[in-house]
C-alpha cells in the first residue's frame, strides 16, 4: 500500500509544529462553542433562528460527517475547543510548555474498568435517546454543550491526560471507529527507532512537548481509533520519526478490532442512523410524537425500541450471520472474536448511512445557515444582509439520486471489507454481506 | 462452485430488474384527485400519498392548530395554511417517483422534521435504488468470487 | 513566558468579546414576545403609552406563527413570526386602555391571547353607548328557535323581484333590521298577502339590502379569520377545533358537576336558530362572547361596522344572495 508522507514537506511540519496556528484554531472554535453556549440560553428559542442549532447541528455536524470524519479522521478532534480550558488548567499553560508539577490536576490514573468506550457508547446512546429535543431546543443544546464542557474540565482536573476525550465523548466515540476509514494518519517512520527510544518522550512527555493526551504510545500505533491528531509526538520526537501520511482509504479495517465495545459501537451506529432515518426524516408522525414526548409513555416504548434495535437486534442478527458464515467456512472456533472481527464490515457501511441520512436534512435546511449567519440570536439583526433569506431545500432534485450512489458505495465497501477480513477471522463473509445488503435496502426503504 | 455462480448471476437479474422494471409497468390512466391534508404538530394525516403519473392533484391542507404549511420536494410547490382557512393547490403529477413534503412555516421544535412523503407511480426512487444495490453487490460477487469463497 | 500571557490574554479576550458585544448590541427597546396561550401568551401584557406620541413595538415569536393587531383600530395585523423580529409603530390619538391581540390561530386557546396598552394623556373619552342588545332588553342567552323554517332557500334575487311589487318601506330601516329576527319579519310580511316562500324570498332580500358587496367581503374575510377555526368554513359548526372544544367543555362540565353548557360551536347552517335571531341578539353574542362556552368576547376586538359585517355575512349561510351585486 502506497503511503504519501505529508510531513515531508517543511512548511506541512512547521504548520503542524508550531503551536501557534493551532492555538489560533483552537481559540477561534472556542469563541465560537462559547457564543453557542450562549446563544442557547440568551438567544431566540426558535431553533432554526438561533446560533446553537443551526450552528451546531447543521452547519458544524454536516462538516463533521461529510468532509471531516470521512477524509480526515480524527482532524476534527486535533482543533476540538471542548478539552482546551481543562488542558490549561492541567498542564498550567496554554501555548508555551510549563514546568511538571505546574497545574493543578489530581493526575489520577483512569479506572481501568472504563478503560474501553463504553462510556462512550452509553454516552452517544443517551444523547441519542433525547436527540428530538437536543437538536431543535437551543436550551437543551446549551444544557448539553455545557455538560460536556465542564464534563472535560472536570475530568482533566481529576484525571491525568484527555481523559473526556478519550472515554467519555458522545463525538468522540463514532469519530474513533469512523477515523479507521480516513486517508490520513499518523504513524511513525520506523518502529526501530521506537524500539531504541529509551526515554519514549512522546508518551511521558519532555522539554518539548507534553506526553501524548491521548495516552497513546504512537510507536504501537496500529490504527486511527484513539489518536487524536494533536501533533504532540511530532513536537517531541528526539529523532523526528513521527510522520503525518496520505494513505489509501480504509486501509485500519485490514486488521479488525477484537473488542466488543468498539464492535457494539459499530452496531450502535448503524441502528441509530435507521432510526433516525425512520424516525426524523420518515413520514409517521406517531414516531416523532413518540420520539419527541419525553417522559411520557410512548416515548418510554420508544427508548424500549430503540436500545433493542441498538444493542439486541442487530448485533444478534449479525452474531447469526457470522455464525452462518463460520459454518460455511466449516469453522468451529468460537463466534465472539469472529462476531468483533466482522463488525468491521460495518464500519463503512455505517459512516455512508450517515452521510445518506445527514444529506437529507443538511441540504434542506442549510439556508438556515446564511439567516443565522446574519442575526445568530433571532435578535433581529442582519450583519450580512442575508437575515431574511426565506427557507428555501437546496438540490431537492439531487437529493435521492446522491443518497443513492452514497449508500451503494457504503454497500460495496463494506461488501470489500466483509471479504477482506472473513479469511482471518476464520469465516466465509456471504451471509455477512447479505447483512449489509439487507441493511442498506432498508435504509434506502426509509430515506426514498 | 457452479451453484454459486448461478445464484449470484439470478440476483443481478433481479436486482436489475428491479431497477428497470417499473418504468415499463403499465400506468394506470390519469384521473382528478382530491386530497385532504391534515396538518398538526408535527404530522401531516395522511402521512403518506399515493399517486399515478400524469393525475391532476389537488391538495387541501387543513391546519389543525397552528399555522402550517407544505413544501413540495421535486415540484418546488408550496401552500401555507391557517385554522380555519384551509390551503388549495392544483397540479399535475408529472414527474414519477418519491418525494418528501415538509413544513415551511416554523411550528414548533419538531418543526424541521414535520415531513410527509408523496408518490408518483410505484416508487421509482426506490427500486430503482434498490435494484441498482443489488446489481452492484452481484457484480462485485462476480468480479471477487475467489475471496467471497475463500 | 511573555508569549504564553499573550496567548492567555487573547483567548480570554476573544471568549468574552463574541459573549459581551451581543449584550452591548442588544436592542433594549420594549419587544413584545409572543409565545402559545397555554405557554402564557404576550410578554408584557400591559404595555404603557401616551397619547400623541408614537409607540415603536418589536415583536417577536418563541414558538409559531403569532400576529399583532390593536382592537378597534384601523390597522393591518402585523405577523409574528418565530425567531424573526418586526417592528411597528403605533400612535394613539385618545387616551384609554386597548387591547392588543393574536390574529393568527395558534391552538385551543389562540383567542385568549390578549393583551392592553394603556395610553394615558389627559381624560379618556366618555364610555361608548351601551350594545343594542341591552337597550332592546334581550336576553342574548335564552334559545330562539322558530317553529318553522324555509321549504328552500330563500333568494334575494326572487325577494328583490318581489320588492318592486309590494311596499317595504317600515321594514327596510336599519333599525327594524337589527332589532328583527328573520322570522319576526317572516311574521310581519303576513300583510303583503305574499305566500310563505315568497315572504322568505323578501326576508332574504331584505337582508341583503341592509349590507353591501364590500361589507359581505369583509365579513367573509374576518369571519374566516377569526370564526371559521371553530364554527367552521361553511358554517357548519364543524370547525377543526370543534371536537377539541367539545371535549374540553366535557372535561370542564364533570369538573363543574354539568353547570358549564356544551362547548359546541354555534351551526349557522340549522335555520331553526338562525332565522330565530335578530342581528342585534348576534351582534350581542359576538360583542360579549360566549361566557363560558368557548365563544370569546370580541367588543373590545371589532369596530361596531365590523361586527355588522360578520353578521351580514352569518346570514349568507341561510339566505342565497347569488344574483345580487350591489
Amino acid at each position: 500500500m502506497t503511503r504519501h508522507e505529508l510531513t515531508r514537506f517543511p512548511l506541512i511540519k512547521a504548520l503542524l509544529k508550531n503551536r501557534w496556528p493551532q492555538l489560533a484554531v483552537y481559540a477561534a472554535l472556542l469563541a465560537g462553542f462559547i457564543f453557542a453556549i450562549f446563544a442557547g440560553f440568551v438567544g431566540s428559542p426558535v431553533g432554526n433562528h438561533n446560533f446553537s442549532i443551526v450552528f451546531v447541528w447543521i452547519a458544524w455536524w454536516a462538516m463533521l460527517i461529510l468532509a471531516a470524519v470521512p477524509f480526515f479522521g480524527r482532524g476534527w478532534c486535533a482543533v476540538c475547543p471542548i478539552p482546551l480550558p481543562g488542558e490549561w488548567l492541567q498542564r498550567g499553560a496554554i501555548l508555551e510548555l510549563a514546568p511538571t508539577g505546574k497545574g493543578v490536576s489530581l493526575g489520577r490514573r483512569w479506572p481501568n474498568p472504563l478503560r474501553n468506550i463504553w462510556m462512550q457508547n452509553i454516552s452517544f446512546t443517551l444523547v441519542a435517546l433525547f436527540s428530538s429535543v437536543i437538536l431543535t431546543m437551543p436550551l437543551i443544546t446549551a444544557v448539553v454543550l455545557s455538560a460536556m464542557f465542564f464534563l472535560a474540565i472536570g475530568s482533566s482536573m481529576v484525571f491525568e491526560r484527555r481523559a473526556f476525550c478519550r472515554y467519555l465523548c458522545p463525538v468522540g466515540g463514532f469519530i474513533g471507529l469512523y477515523s479507521q476509514i480516513a486517508p490520513l494518519e499518523l504513524r511513525v517512520k520506523t518502529t526501530r527507532a521506537c524500539a531504541s527510544c529509551k526515554e519514549k518522550p512522546c508518551y511521558h512527555g519532555s522539554e518539548a512537548g507534553y506526553g501524548c493526551p491521548w495516552q497513546v504510545f504512537p510507536g504501537g500505533l496500529q490504527k486511527n481509533s484513539y489518536c487524536g491528531l494533536c501533533m504532540e509526538c511530532l513536537r517531541t520526537c528526539p529523532v523526528d520519526n513521527i510522520a503525518v501520511n496520505l494513505r489509501p482509504f480504509s486501509s485500519d479495517l485490514a486488521t479488525p478490532t477484537k473488542r466488543l465495545d468498539e464492535a457494539f459501537k459499530a452496531f450502535i451506529m448503524v441502528g441509530a442512523a435507521l432510526i433516525y432515518a425512520g424516525v426524523l426524516l420518515g413520514p409517521w408522525g406517531a414516531l416523532k410524537d413518540a420520539a419527541y414526548r419525553i417522559g411520557s409513555g410512548v416515548w418510554f416504548a420508544y427508548v424500549g425500541v430503540f436500545l433493542s434495535v441498538l444493542f439486541v437486534l442487530m448485533p444478534s442478527l449479525y452474531a447469526l450471520a457470522v455464525k452462518a458464515g463460520m459454518l460455511l467456512a466449516k469453522t468451529s472456533s468460537a463466534v465472539r472474536p469472529a462476531f468483533a472481527a466482522m463488525s468491521a464490515a460495518l464500519v463503512p457501511l455505517g459512516l455512508m448511512f450517515w452521510v445518506a441520512f445527514s444529506l437529507g436534512f443538511v441540504f434542506t435546511n442549510a439556508t438556515y445557515i446564511l439567516a443565522a449567519l446574519s442575526d445568530p440570536l433571532g435578535w433581529g439583526w442582519n450583519l450580512f444582509g442575508t437575515a431574511n433569506i426565506p427557507w428555501q431545500p437546496l438540490f431537492t432534485g439531487l437529493l435521492a439520486p446522491l443518497q443513492t450512489l452514497v449508500l451503494i458505495a457504503g454497500m460495496l465497501w463494506s461488501a470489500e471489507t466483509a471479504q477482506k477480513v472473513a479469511s482471518a477471522a476464520g469465516v466465509r463473509p456471504l451471509p455477512v454481506i447479505i447483512y449489509c445488503l439487507l441493511a442498506t435496502l432498508v435504509m434506502l426503504g426509509l430515506l426514498l | 462452485m457452479k451453484s454459486a455462480m448461478i445464484f449470484r448471476l439470478l440476483m443481478l437479474a433481479g436486482g436489475l430488474a428491479l431497477a428497470l422494471l417499473p418504468s415499463f409497468a403499465q400506468a394506470a390512466p390519469p384521473v382528478e384527485r382530491v386530497f385532504r391534508i391534515e396538518a398538526s404538530s408535527f404530522a401531516y394525516k395522511p402521512g403518506q400519498i399515493q399517486l399515478n403519473l400524469g393525475d391532476r392533484v389537488t391538495l387541501e391542507l387543513v391546519s389543525m392548530d397552528v399555522v402550517h404549511g407544505l413544501y413540495l420536494d421535486g415540484y418546488d410547490l408550496s401552500l401555507t395554511a391557517d385554522p380555519g382557512q384551509t390551503a388549495r393547490l392544483t397540479f399535475v403529477a408529472d414527474r414519477a417517483g418519491s418525494f418528501r413534503f415538509r413544513c415551511n412555516v416554523t411550528c414548533g421544535a419538531m418543526h424541521p422534521f414535520m415531513i410527509g412523503k408523496l408518490t408518483v407511480g410505484p416508487n421509482h426512487s426506490f427500486t430503482l435504488a434498490a435494484g441498482l444495490t443489488i446489481s452492484a453487490i452481484a457484480i462485485f460477487l462476480l468480479i471477487h468470487p475467489r475471496r467471497a469463497s475463500q | 513566558m511573555k508569549r504564553e500571557i499573550l496567548a492567555r490574554i487573547l483567548l480570554l479576550a476573544l471568549c468574552l468579546v463574541v459573549v459581551l458585544i451581543p449584550l452591548a448590541l442588544r436592542d433594549r427597546s420594549l419587544t413584545l414576545r409572543a409565545r402559545m396561550p397555554e405557554d402564557d401568551g404576550w410578554s408584557p401584557q400591559v404595555i404603557q403609552a401616551a397619547a400623541g406620541q408614537p409607540l415603536r413595538l418589536r415583536l417577536t415569536s418563541e414558538d409559531v406563527t403569532h400576529g399583532f393587531a390593536v382592537g378597534q383600530m384601523e390597522m393591518a395585523s402585523v405577523d409574528v413570526l418565530p425567531g424573526v423580529v418586526s417592528e411597528v409603530t403605533l400612535l394613539f390619538d385618545e387616551p384609554g386602555i386597548y387591547t392588543f391581540f393574536c390574529t393568527r390561530w395558534c391552538g385551543l386557546n389562540h383567542w385568549r391571547m390578549r393583551g392592553t396598552i394603556e395610553v394615558s394623556g389627559g381624560d379618556a373619552p366618555a364610555l361608548a353607548d351601551a350594545p343594542l342588545y341591552v337597550a332592546l332588553g334581550l336576553d342574548i342567552d335564552a334559545p330562539h328557535p322558530v317553529p318553522g323554517v324555509p321549504s328552500q332557500i330563500p333568494s334575494a334575487a326572487r325577494g328583490g323581484q318581489l320588492a318592486e311589487i309590494v311596499s317595504l318601506a317600515e321594514f327596510s330601516t336599519p333599525e327594524y333590521y337589527r332589532a328583527h329576527s328573520p322570522y319576526q319579519v317572516y311574521q310581519d310580511l303576513v300583510s303583503t298577502n305574499l305566500n310563505a316562500a315568497e315572504r322568505w324570498d323578501v326576508v332574504s332580500y331584505l337582508w341583503r339590502s341592509q349590507t353591501t358587496a364590500e361589507g359581505l367581503a369583509e365579513g367573509a374575510r374576518l369571519y374566516a379569520q377569526n370564526c371559521a377555526a371553530c364554527h367552521g368554513e361553511t358554517g357548519g359548526g364543524d370547525g377543526v377545533f370543534a371536537d377539541q372544544l367539545a371535549a374540553s367543555g366535557q372535561s370542564s362540565s364533570q369538573t363543574m358537576h354539568g353547570s358549564m353548557s356544551a362547548r359546541t360551536p354555534a351551526d349557522f347552517t340549522d335555520a331553526q336558530n338562525m332565522l330565530g335571531a335578530s342581528p342585534a341578539l348576534l351582534q350581542g353574542k359576538l360583542m360579549r362572547g360566549g361566557m363560558g362556552t368557548g365563544m370569546p368576547m370580541w367588543g373590545v376586538i371589532f369596530t361596531e361596522e365590523q361586527s355588522w359585517n360578520i353578521i351580514a355575512f352569518l346570514y349568507s349561510f341561510q339566505f342565497q344572495y347569488q344574483g345580487v351585486t350591489r
